[in-house]
């Protein structure tokens, strides 16, 4: 487990699902006191909606399933945002289709079923292994396949569109997307090489970042890419063999290390293994201005840690198995759901002494 | 027979001659109509079994083919002794536990290997092994735990009229009555001197799962269940029934609930009660006053402890006294309430030790064993003295034994083997693998035999053949396969050869299930293994038109062979056909090849080649002389480049055909057209050699390539003489 100095201020509770979860989101409250969470589970493979109170009274709240919206196959991504006071959640699978639904706030019931695509020739054929949706104007989601299609899709009033950015032929897998402003996105995939796209300049992506993973001793994947709001230029990039690094777009040619063999020869890795996920941690606070901001990560041999440039990183947990997903509630920054691999969710809260202590 | 189904909805195993069991049945869902003409049987992961049921073909039966809407057959899977655990717990519980499990066990075994390592020799030395057993202890208890703890919820508000602990909260699993039965006779040494108290306390909590009919715990039950409806609790033969059989299992805390019931404690009475009473009060207070011998007792039940075994006789022999001297008070004459009188005589007879009556009150042979323990041979020590006690019960009281009797049997009967054995049969694979630890904690005469390395078995002992059974268990299931590497890793003969095939079945379609399976190869350090699984990711990837995914993993797996011949199969298509498509399919599989086309040339022989194939298309379709030279440069440039691959050089000599017959004089000069002939030569030995590409041309083109080069040199004397 994590250093006991740290645990004390943490709660952390474990919630057995008797079935296996892929990736977890929080999903946008109203109450204070119910709080909902998105799951993708299989067997049968679904996106569930589960509910607990977080009142102070009950420290060990259950989750409660609420409702279940089924899927063709076994999810690959999972998203939840709000649009026009609706709750949405987009999920993508290894069949190629995409399912946007929108969910009751107060309840987490279903209310009704958005979109539902899946077509081989014009979107995908095989797995999507990335979605993003642009919530801040045009509401489009962006899905990245293996089968090296990037496709835009745009819910309209009364129809679905959805139109082709790129088509690889398979030459490039791509395995994660993120939006950067509302005509810019970010696609990264089999390879170390990361791929700037500008919806108003098509035909190819506008920058590229060809960084040589582990000094050139080891190649990996890109699992997972955030971009923070406020800083639209850099994005934060988790891979293979525990990198993590943020790219500037105004530094193409060079990336920060935050763990991981990285560029530099740095002291001992802090993980070795993949690195399923990566996101700004908006609880920890920054050090300084003009280095990366925080950034949390999860990873196979069961870390879910905070990483800053330069500094050691905080490890949070230490499972016996690996954390496949984690999602930090945007609107309680301090709250982390996590999925394992051995059929469990699990909530840390962290406390606020934290924050004084730091 | 095998092979032939007997009917329409059943398989019916192979019985081997002469076996006293008759062969279980299973009956198989199919779904298919009779007859069957064939099934087929094969092995899938673990112990998944794909049965294939075929109908006769059409042209045997059409009409009944056509009826059935053309169902020729049918592939069901079968999972067969899935059971990690016994029956009555949920598959999800299973892999729960499981999952909790491997960390207990992995804990236990790198304390083995570092106090291994401590120690100068491989075995043990005594120091160590004194502190081996408390280890031993901790993780009994933490799988203990795993197992389910939660049985000692108690209500807030207690009915006094509930005797019996809520049924609810949760049902006692066999498996962990099986395991903590092993601690209190393998692992506990401090504990061994308050064994039939042990015992006694054992019992409380799993009475239940001995029988299901037949058992204190049930008669009890059904009591708990009847006794809110009862108006007079003492004259139902039911109640001094139960009460009897409480005491005799020692369940003193119910015995003394149950008696408060009386109804002479009920203060409006309209005869008078007082002696009946007393005598009733008196008897709670003997069995309050049990003495014990255990160091202490959990809240809320009775007895006096004693923690030598000097005090207990002392103290039993002043309380016997007492009893005794109840059993003979002048009272009993007072007692006008028949049953009452009859039923507490009973009790203080069980008190007493009186085996007759201590035998009616007790309903299974544990139960006996159990209570001649505690109230006849309480000083019982040693396996050998149990074990004699033992038979003796089993004989009084003949009950069907289950796992759970046997394993007691097996134990006290001190064969360790028999003990896995029943364990494996009623338990399934995962208490075994487990429990050879908590077998081996203090003894090392069982140690030697459950570690020895046997021939028979192919090396491995008969721990490590328990432990690849449980593993094999795991392996079969997709959601628990990548807790059996832990296992597999501490068998030293079989388990690493294992191990390498389970990993090299794992599916390799999603690439998060391959990442997923190489941390564990780069876990156990198994290289070869892990290139083995990017290779077939490779291929997977390959075929299935992800050429990106694909050559990222032969790159990974640094396969030279795989990656030629991609490079080889590039460069074949790459002289078809040239259109913008096709060029930037190339362009980027040339580009994912990188380093790895080798010395073939690249893409800056690509953009070359394409660029001459441009140009002289252009002159096929009715150039200018200007668009000719330029063309003719552009093959003299790749000729004489060195990167230009030699599988090329046949395609171009047969393109540059064209130039060199060009109407309007020739294009190339003397020492252009040497220079072509001299390629067309080591071509011609280059043929001879059994490596050669030479791709898909005509048998006479070398030689209509050399006519051409032959009059262009004419030509060219001429002009430059």
């Amino acid at each position: 487990m994590a250093d006991s100095g740290d645990r004390r201020r943490f709660i952390y509770n474990l919630h057995e699902q008797s079935k296996p979860v892929g990736a977890v989101r929080w999903l946008p409250s109203v109450s204070p006191f119910l709080r909902l969470a998105a799951m993708s589970v299989l067997s049968p493979p679904a996106i569930e909606i589960h509910s607990f109170s977080s009142q102070s009274p009950n420290p060990n709240p259950d989750l409660n399933l609420v409702s279940s919206y089924p899927l063709p196959s076994s999810a690959t991504s999972l998203t939840s945002f709000k649009s026009h006071n609706y709750t949405l959640i987009a999920a993508s699978t290894s069949t190629g289709s995409l399912h946007i639904f929108s969910v009751n706030p107060y309840d987490g019931k279903i209310e009704s079923q958005i979109i539902s695509i899946s077509d081989k020739d014009s979107f995908h054929c095989g797995p999507i292994q990335s979605i993003d949706v642009e919530t801040s104007s045009t509401g489009e989601c962006a899905t990245a396949g293996e089968d090296g299609r990037v496709n835009l899709v745009l819910v309209g009033e009364d129809k679905v569109e959805n139109f082709r950015v790129c088509e690889s032929d398979g030459l490039v897998a791509y395995t994660a997307v993120k939006w950067g402003s509302p005509v810019e996105f970010v696609t990264g995939g089999v390879g170390p090489g990361l791929q700037w796209w500008d919806k108003r300049r098509p035909g190819g992506p506008v920058a590229q970042f060809k960084g040589v993973w582990g000094r050139g001793t080891v190649t990996g994947m890109i699992h997972s890419i955030d971009i923070h709001p406020s800083r639209k230029h850099t994005c934060v990039v988790g891979g293979s063999s525990g990198a993590v690094y943020a790219w500037d777009l105004r530094w193409q040619q060079q990336a920060i290390t935050l763990a991981g063999t990285g560029l530099e020869a740095k002291s001992q890795p802090f993980s070795e293994s993949e690195v399923w996920e990566v996101k700004y941690d908006a609880f920890t606070p920054q050090v300084s201005s003009t280095k990366v901001l925080p950034v949390m990560m999860c990873s196979e041999d069961g870390f879910l840690a905070v990483l800053q440039q330069d500094e050691r990183p905080v490890q949070l947990l230490e499972e016996p198995c690996a954390i496949n997903s984690f999602d930090i509630d945007p609107q309680n920054p301090s709250d982390v759901i996590v999925a394992l691999e051995w059929e469990s969710v699990g909530i840390l809260s962290r406390g606020r002494e934290e924050t004084e202590m730091a | 027979m095998p092979g032939i189904p007997s009917d329409s909805s059943s398989l019916i195993p192979f019985a081997l001659e002469g076996s006293s069991q008759p062969p279980p049945v299973y009956p198989l869902q199919h779904g298919l109509r009779a007859p069957i003409h064939r099934i087929h049987i094969s092995w899938s992961r673990g112990n998944l079994l794909n049965v294939t049921c075929l109908r006769p073909p059409p042209d045997q039966q059409e009409e009944m083919a056509r009826e059935d809407d053309g169902i020729g057959g049918k592939a069901i899977e079968v999972l067969l002794g899935g059971a990690i655990l016994e029956g009555n717990i949920g598959e999800h519980k299973r892999r729960r536990i499981a999952y909790e499990s491997v960390k207990s066990y992995a804990f236990l075994h790198d304390k083995k290997i570092s106090l291994a390592k401590m120690e100068t020799g491989d075995n043990l030395s005594a120091p160590a092994l004194t502190y081996w057993w408390q280890y031993t202890l901790e993780y009994s208890k933490s799988i203990r735990d795993i197992l389910g703890n939660a049985r000692l919820h108690r209500p807030l508000i207690e009915d006094p009229k509930n005797f019996l602990k809520p049924e609810e909260v949760e049902q006692p699993i066999g498996t962990k009555a099986a395991w903590e039965l092993m601690e209190i006779f393998y692992v506990d040494m401090q504990l061994l001197s308050w064994l039939p108290e042990r015992l006694v306390d054992w019992l409380e909590g799993y009475d239940s799962l001995l029988s299901k009919t037949e058992t204190v715990h049930s008669k009890l039950a059904i009591l708990q269940r009847k006794v809110t409806s009862m108006r007079v609790v003492e004259d139902e033969p039911g109640y001094w029934n139960g009460l009897a059989a409480a005491l005799a299992v020692g369940w003193l805390d119910v015995v003394a609930k149950l008696l408060r019931l009386h109804g002479s404690y009920d203060p409006d009475q309209f005869d008078k009660r007082e002696t009946e009473n007393g005598l009733v009060e008196a008897v709670v207070l003997l069995v309050s006053e049990m003495p014990r011998m255990r160091p202490n007792l959990p809240n809320g039940k009775l007895g006096l402890c004693y923690q030598t075994k000097h005090d207990y006789i002392k103290g039993l022999e002043k309380w016997r006294v007492k009893v005794s001297g109840l059993e003979s008070s002048p009272f009993w004459v007072h007692c006008n309430h028949r049953p009452t009188r009859d039923g507490l005589i009973n009790l203080l007879h069980i008190l007493l030790g009186d085996a007759k009556h201590i035998a009616d009150a007790t309903s299974h042979w544990l139960e006996l064993f159990i209570s001649h323990l505690l109230y006849i041979r309480p000083l019982t020590n040693g396996l050998e003295g149990m074990g004699n006690l033992a038979e003796k019960c089993m004989n009084l009281k003949p009950s069907a034994n289950n796992g759970l009797t046997s394993l007691l049997a097996g134990i006290l009967s001190e064969n360790p083997e028999i003990v896995l054995a029943d364990c494996l049969k009623a338990f399934g694979p995962w208490i075994v693998a487990h429990a050879v630890d908590l077998l081996t904690a203090n003894s090392e005469y069982t140690d030697g035999l459950l570690n020895e390395e046997r021939y028979q078995l192919g090396g491995a002992s008969i721990g490590e053949l328990y432990m690849l059974v449980y593993a094999q268990a795991l392996a079969s299931h997709p959601l628990t396969w990548q807790v059996a590497p832990a296992y597999l890793s501490t068998c030293l003969n079989q388990g690493r050869g294992l191990l390498e095939i389970l990993l090299l079945r794992q599916p390799v379609q999603n690439y998060r299930v391959v990442l997923k399976t190489l941390e564990i190869c780069h876990l156990y350090e198994l290289g070869n293994i892990s290139t083995h699984i990017m290779k077939m990711a490779g291929m997977y990837q390959w075929k299935h038109g992800h050429k990106g995914l694909g050559i990222y993993w032969f790159q990974q797996s640094r396969d030279k062979t795989r990656l030629s011949q991609i490079a080889h199969k590039l460069f074949d298509n790459i002289g078809k056909s040239l259109s913008d498509d096709s060029f930037k399919q190339w362009e980027g599989l040339m580009e994912l090849l990188g380093s790895d086309v080798g010395i073939a040339g690249g893409l800056e022989f690509l953009h070359k080649y394409r660029e001459f194939k441009r140009s002289l298309q252009q002159i096929v379709n009715g150039g200018t002389v200007e668009a000719a030279k330029k063309s003719t440069e552009l093959l003299v440039q790749l000729m004489r480049n060195p990167s230009t691959p030699q599988r090329f050089w046949l395609p171009l000599l047969l393109d540059s055909v064209k130039l060199l017959e060009w109407r309007s004089g020739p294009l190339l000069g003397v020492s252009e057209t040497n220079l072509l002939l001299g390629k067309l030569q080591e071509l011609s030995m280059a043929k001879l050699r059994p490596d050669f590409h030479g791709g898909e041309l005509k048998p006479n083109a070398l030689g209509d390539v050399r006519l051409a080069l032959a009059k262009n040199l004419g030509r060219a004397i001429l002009e430059e003489s």
